[in-house]
């Protein structure tokens, strides 16, 4: 078991990365911030019960995520297949293809340029039971089992909240990516 | 379109993600050397990951370690 005495020196290294998630999942640097404090109170007090040679980063997001779930409740809807409609694979590759006519390569030169905002508003428009799961995957780089232990859902419901976020997350790159004129189209 | 083209589609993210097995794997790898179709995508698939990795983050405030470091000082306060 973990010594409480240790969790600044163990936890502190994780603040950066929770705050950033939780930015992404409040939308809002004062409730990230609030999340975050209130989430490490929670594991200092509870470091007693934690495994030490564990996967601590992976025990932290846990909390977090459950303190996001509490205070927000957002969560306890259902999530509902129309949330997201219609998606393709490769929806954001096709489409610039689409416009990049025989130009070898253009579809990643355009995403060279898509910008830091671009990417953070499209995650941030994905509705909870998706953005979840992407932003512990892409952000984070968690595995689907950590996910799924994160989330507490089974690893099957973690691949596909994933795949079908993942698909509506480049659907909104596109539209971030028209509206900002970087694919050519009108001009 | 062949058949190993649906086949890689399928198991795009979970190649991305390295989450399938070894053989799974060299399978996948084998399709895509045979398909540039497959492959630009899977390429293309694998620098969008990247660079959602690389731009959907924020610095926190600088402020905000010295308040997770107050806030744990005055619980030991209370506990002890």
């Amino acid at each position: 078991m973990a010594e409480q005495a240790d969790f600044e020196r163990d936890a502190m290294q994780y603040a950066p990365q929770l705050y950033s998630a939780a930015l992404r999942m409040t939308r809002n640097p004062s409730d990230a911030e609030d999340i975050v404090q209130e989430t490490f109170l929670k594991a200092y007090r509870a470091y007693g019960t934690f495994r030490e040679g564990t996967n601590l980063k992976a025990w932290l997001y846990r909390i977090l995520t459950n303190t996001y779930i509490n205070r927000y409740r957002k969560l306890q809807r259902r999530p509902s297949e129309v949330e997201l409609g219609e998606l393709q694979d490769f929806y954001l590759f096709r489409r610039l293809g689409e416009q990049a006519g025989a130009e070898p390569s253009a579809e990643e030169s355009v995403l060279d340029r898509i910008v830091d905002a671009d990417v953070k508003e499209a995650l941030e428009s994905l509705p909870e039971h998706f953005r979840l799961p992407v932003l512990l995957a892409d952000v984070d780089g968690f595995s689907y089992k950590e996910i799924a232990d994160i989330m507490d859902i089974p690893i099957g419901t973690v691949m596909s909240r994933l795949h079908r976020g993942r698909k509506a997350l480049q659907q909104k790159l596109w539209s971030l990516a028209e509206e900002h004129g970087l694919t050519g189209s009108g001009s | 379109m062949s058949s190993g083209c649906g086949h890689a589609v399928e198991y795009l993210y979970r190649y991305l993600d390295e989450e399938l097995t070894w053989s799974h794997r060299i399978r996948i790898r084998w399709h895509l050397r045979r398909c540039p179709h497959c492959c630009s995508a899977f390429e293309f698939e694998a620098k969008l990951k990247e660079l959602i990795r690389e731009r959907g983050c924020d610095e926190p405030p600088p402020e905000l370690f010295d308040r997770l470091h107050a806030l744990i000082q005055q619980e030991t306060g209370e506990i002890s």
